[in-house]
């Protein structure tokens, strides 16, 4: 069990940072952005949330499997391997990490960011200094919940790293092997840890939100973001 | 004359509108007057970077910081277009624009980074020097003692000063006003008009002020310019275009009632007769000739209401008719009534609330009124 949930861990700690540099830029492109396919772009980026994982680890395999000349010009050698269990898990939380920061970015008044110009500064500082920090904390809630959702996959990871103990086999993984042999003491036992660690990652979700509502907001302009974190029924 | 300081030469189409921009100022508060939708914010944006010009020049002080060629005016010189971060242009926004998550004193520090002074001095006597002088200009606003407050802690004339003092910090030559004191209350107005023009004066900054509202216009502008739909159709010091308005727009956008269809009947050196519908007026000696048809107009203050058994002053010796009176109007410390003349026509006549006292004026009566012969002002052809 130590053995699983510190691979969990790794491969959360990669999925995160995976998911957070691609998803940032992703969610600032489409909450200032203004292009043709955008919507094509968003749907794409919002499709894991509602396909199956094992469709997703289909994709994963075909992407990164032999069978694929770019993957084996490349000598990758991803599937099969924790690296690939990151991977899958990174898809699948870059949908619910843009979509809670995309609605926090769209959510800073444009007219700050003009005042910043006016006042001297280039995109770069805009950015760093009015935008992310006013959307700071529907971007931690982003995080959040993408980490959670990182940590509890299972689908995808079984389709491209299979349940190799000690190499692959992250908790949920764990979890359903452990019931599968019928020892349900250490079933139990991670079934309780997944559920303490997902309940407080929603918890401090929450809480960003419901903070988010009256702090950073001008007066008389509190209004909660729509479609909060954009959290998903199903993450 | 000298080259003025600030030339925008500037049009740009949008939507509704067909913007088309000529002014030149020097160092003064030049009041950019116009109902909404005129254009008026677009003009500050396109000066200040944050819109662009279909085509047209923009330079302050001989520093070019937009220019594309459009035909007859800026052809064969190259395209110049100067981001918004390097023009060094104040601009106070109608909603303030503070940024929430920053202090009042940490708002004004804000663009301190950014200027000469602020910039050659990292680490922390930089920042010291910083926070200095932004708690020197929270108190050039006396707001010093909310320094600390976060935006959303200040009252709307709070943090219109910190939005001023943010914008002074970044030491523009240039200060663009946008409507900035829509959301504060009469007193606070009139303070806040008070600390603009010591400013602008003390700093010798050019200052455009955009308004709606006449009154804000004669508290603190030199000149003002009248936009309407698009154009500009006249720029001048304030009483002289409130008193003389050029065109029938003009006189509309600025409020000005009694706008009267006349045609010249009789031009001499000491007077001008004018037909307004059957009722003959006397003017004063202005350029029109015989035969012309002109609109004239005369402000509610300059018709007269005169009391029948009482000796006529001079200066109520023309134009007096009897009329009947269609509707009064009390407002703040004025009362004005609509007066129908025997041509057809209605005046509106407007004075303190303490005058005619005397006068029996309700819906229906009789009275006598005179339109101030001096005051009948030519506009040009109606």
């Amino acid at each position: 069990m130590t053995e699983a949930l510190l691979l969990s861990l790794r491969v959360t700690a990669v999925a995160l940072a995976l998911a957070v540099a691609a998803g940032l830029p992703l969610a600032l492109l489409l909450a200032r952005g203004r292009f043709r396919g955008k919507s094509l772009l968003e749907t794409l980026i919002l499709l894991p949330l509602v396909l199956p994982p094992s469709v997703i680890g289909f994709y994963l395999l075909v992407a990164f499997g032999r069978s694929n000349p770019l993957a084996r010009q490349a000598g990758l050698h991803l599937l099969f391997t924790w690296p690939a269990a990151a991977l899958a898990s990174a898809v699948v939380a870059l949908p619910l990490m843009v979509q809670a920061s995309r609605a926090a970015i769209a959510q800073v008044d444009p007219a700050l960011e003009r005042a910043a110009r006016m006042l001297g500064s280039g995109e770069a500082e805009v950015l760093r200094r009015i935008t992310l920090p006013l959307a700071r904390r529907g971007i931690l809630a982003g995080v959040v919940l993408a980490a959670a959702r990182a940590f509890g996959e299972f689908g995808a990871t079984l389709m491209v790293a299979g349940n190799i103990p000690g190499r692959t086999q992250t908790l949920p993984l764990a979890i359903y092997d452990a019931v599968q042999t019928g020892n349900l003491a250490a079933a139990n036992g991670m079934v309780l840890l997944m559920t303490a660690l997902s309940f407080a990652s929603l918890w401090v979700v929450r809480r960003f939100e419901t903070r988010a509502a009256f702090a950073d907001r001008p007066a008389g302009g509190a209004t909660p973001s729509p479609g909060g974190s954009g959290l998903p029924a199903g993450a | 004359m000298s080259q003025p300081r600030l030339h925008v030469d500037a049009s740009r189409r949008l939507p509704a509108l067909d913007l088309r921009v000529r002014l030149d100022l020097d160092t003064e508060t030049l009041v950019l007057f116009g109902p909404s939708g005129a254009g008026k914010t677009t003009t500050l944006d396109m000066v200040a970077g944050l819109a662009d010009p279909d085509a047209g020049e923009i330079s302050l002080d001989g520093h070019t910081f937009f220019r594309r060629g459009a035909p007859g005016t800026a052809g064969g010189a190259p395209p110049v277009r100067v981001p918004a971060r390097d023009r060094h242009v104040g601009y106070v926004f109608q909603q303030y624009a503070l940024f929430p998550h920053m202090t009042a004193l940490q708002n004004v520090m804000y663009p301190l980074g950014h200027t000469p002074a602020g910039r050659g001095q990292a680490g922390g006597a930089g920042r010291a020097a910083r926070q200095a002088r932004a708690h020197a200009l929270l108190e050039r606003v006396r707001l010093d003692g909310v320094a600390d407050r976060f935006p959303r802690e200040l009252s709307g004339g709070q943090q219109q000063r910190v939005a001023l003092a943010r914008a002074l910090a970044a030491e523009p030559r240039l200060l663009l006003l946008d409507e900035p004191f829509s959301a504060v209350d009469a007193a606070v107005r009139e303070h806040l008009q008070r600390d603009i023009a010591e400013l602008q004066s003390e700093l010798g900054l050019i200052v455009i002020y955009v308004t709606h509202r006449l009154e804000d216009a004669f508290a603190l502008g030199h000149r003002i310019a009248v936009l309407r739909e698009g154009r500009i159709e006249q720029v001048g010091p304030i009483a002289e275009v409130f008193r003389r308005p050029a065109t029938a727009g003009v006189a509309e956008v600025m409020g000005i009632r009694n706008l009267l269809s006349v045609r010249v009947v009789a031009a001499d050196a000491g007077e001008l007769r004018l037909d307004w519908e059957g009722l003959e007026l006397s003017a004063p000696p202005q350029p029109a000739r015989v035969g012309d048809r002109a609109l004239a107009y005369i402000r509610p203050e300059e018709v007269k209401l005169l009391y029948g058994d009482r000796p006529l002053s001079r200066s109520v010796a023309y134009n007096r008719f009897e009329g009947q009176v269609l509707r009064v109007l009390s407002g703040a410390g004025f009362r004005e009534i609509t007066v129908r003349l025997p041509n057809g026509r209605e005046v509106d006549v407007r004075f303190p609330l303490l005058s005619y006292g005397a006068l029996d004026l309700r819906p229906g009566v009789a009275v006598q009124l005179a339109l101030r012969r001096e005051a009948l002002v030519l506009l040009g052809p109606g």
